[in-house]
């Protein structure tokens, strides 16, 4: 069983990994055959990954509901409004509008899905502002930098500071240009040489947590 | 407790109240202040400005309804302007809560310029696999959409003729709110199949696509509800961007004006605590 638990996936990875490395240097008809083949793999199994986040869903809230935990009212709302939409969904056979008429599915998705997420993303307007207010103070030389910068770039991206101190506008898009995007550069840079090393170190069976801590 | 204290620790409901009416006054009675347009946009303007008519366009619209204020007339500007120029849209989706959203966005715009659906443009819709759907379409574009969201085989469709794969594609632009976006369609897609680029996001996003745009591996990127503005100021259709920026000044100006309060209310209790500490020495 160990064998099939863990030198199989550790095989399959190491395998894999060194065959789609190579796979993007290799532009033979063979090896971008193979890539398409894998990609239309990944599609389905995607697909897959779908089916089993909804059912883990309906799962770990079904054991809330069951149990009466704290907050089961909220995993109710959450299972009656999944299984009315995949209900709905159903019924109108995915579509949203048909010949130009909107379904009952339309109508769930424009009425309560659009406004909802607008809703919830508005919101951090205001919580920001507020947030903000509290907690945007010079304490140190650092903070009051970024507090500067802050200010420039949020009078330049907007026409009333344009109009106000001229001069915000290019001197937000010079911390965009020049200071923002070198600092951004050095971590992508970083953050690329980390997944590399990790990548190798996942190829090689060094780092093995994705297989999972069970019992062997 | 001190004035200063009593400001600091204000009720957050006047802050809300503040913001909402900064919002709010400017949408009943816009200004209408100039707005510059910046070189990232003109990027993105100038590049389909100069692609010939029956060039192929593709259109990403990787967002939610969680992000349809910004990116929806960035959208609703890059499809006039496609469809002004006669090229040939292909519209699609990354992100599956955006679907239906897409949908309705490219079928208005595409009625509004009496564009037909199949000849002139098609709405592939949302396929599972995230990064990998941008992988399949370099590879084979009928493999990863075998047919459209209406449900039609895409192959054979007068729209998609002469294009196999990415390669196929005069320019692309994502509009990202998050991951895959545009920095998806820059690893996965530009790289390996080799078309031009463009990119637009939100706001919050922007700066961390600077560097994607400083060593040209995207070619213009429109910010947020600014690059909308801007956008539509060069094709010349006045729509929901420019509306909203008098709103977005408002609240900008509100803010820093709230960030420069507490400040000094914040330097006026550190002096006090430092007089009274010498005092108490």
């Amino acid at each position: 069983m160990i064998f099939l638990r863990r030198q199989v996936p550790l095989l399959i990875t190491l395998i894999s990994g060194l065959v789609f490395a190579a796979q993007y240097y290799v532009p033979h008809p063979v090896s971008e055959q193979m890539l398409t083949s894998v990609t239309k793999w990944l599609q389905i199994i995607s697909g897959f990954a779908l089916v089993l986040g909804v059912s883990s869903l309906f799962h770990v809230h079904a054991v809330k509901i069951r149990r009466k935990e704290a907050g089961w009212g909220y995993s109710f709302v959450l299972y009656v409004s999944m299984l009315g939409t995949i209900a709905v969904g159903l019924w109108s056979n995915g579509k949203e509008a048909v010949d130009g008429t909107m379904t009952a599915f339309g109508w769930v998705y424009n009425f309560m899905m659009v406004p909802l997420q607008g809703t919830m993303f508005a919101i951090l307007a205001f919580f920001i502002a507020s947030a903000a207010y509290r907690s945007f103070r010079a304490r140190s030389r650092e903070a009051a930098v970024l507090l500067i910068a802050a200010v420039i770039v949020m009078m330049g991206r907007v026409p009333l500071g344009e109009y106000l101190i001229p001069l915000s506008g290019d001197l937000s898009q010079w911390i965009l240009n020049v200071l923002n995007a070198s600092v951004r550069r050095a971590i992508l840079i970083g953050v690329s040489l980390g997944t590399v090393a990790l990548s190798i170190k996942i190829i090689f069976g060094m780092e093995r947590s994705y297989l999972g801590g069970g019992k062997e | 407790m001190t004035f200063a204290e009593r400001m600091l620790k204000i009720d957050r409901r006047i802050i809300f109240l503040v913001i909402g009416l900064c919002t709010l006054l400017p949408l009943l009675y816009p200004v209408g202040l100039p707005i510059k347009i910046s070189p990232e946009v003109r990027g993105v303007y100038d590049y389909i400005e100069s692609l010939p008519e029956g060039a192929v366009f593709l259109l990403s619209l990787d967002f939610d309804p969680a992000s349809k204020p910004e990116l929806h007339p960035q959208a609703i500007s890059l499809l006039r302007h496609a469809f002004r120029k006669n090229l040939r849209v292909i519209a699609m989706t990354l992100w599956v809560s955006g679907t239906g959203m897409a949908d309705q966005v490219v079928t208005q715009v595409a009625r509004e310029m009496g564009k037909e659906n199949g000849k002139d443009y098609v709405f592939l819709g949302w396929s599972p696999g995230g990064t990998a759907v941008i992988i399949n379409m370099g590879q084979d574009l009928y493999g990863a959409f075998p047919a459209d969201y209406n449900g039609k085989s895409t192959k054979g469709l007068p729209v998609l003729q002469g294009i196999a794969n990415l390669r196929d594609v005069n320019y692309a632009v994502s509009l990202g709110a998050g991951n895959p976006g545009v920095e998806a369609w820059y690893v996965f897609g530009k790289d390996k199949y080799k078309f031009e680029l463009g990119g637009g996001c939100t706001g919050v996003m922007a700066p961390g696509l600077y560097p994607l745009l400083r060593s040209g591996q995207i070619n213009g990127l429109i910010g947020g509800l600014r690059g909308a503005a801007e956008y539509e100021i060069l094709i010349d259709q006045k729509g929901k961007a420019l509306a909203g920026m008098d709103a977005q000044s408002a609240t900008h100006l509100a803010i820093i004006v709230l960030v420069i309060i507490c400040n000094l209310f914040y330097f006026s209790m550190r002096k006090q605590a430092k007089q009274q500490g010498y005092s108490g020495a």
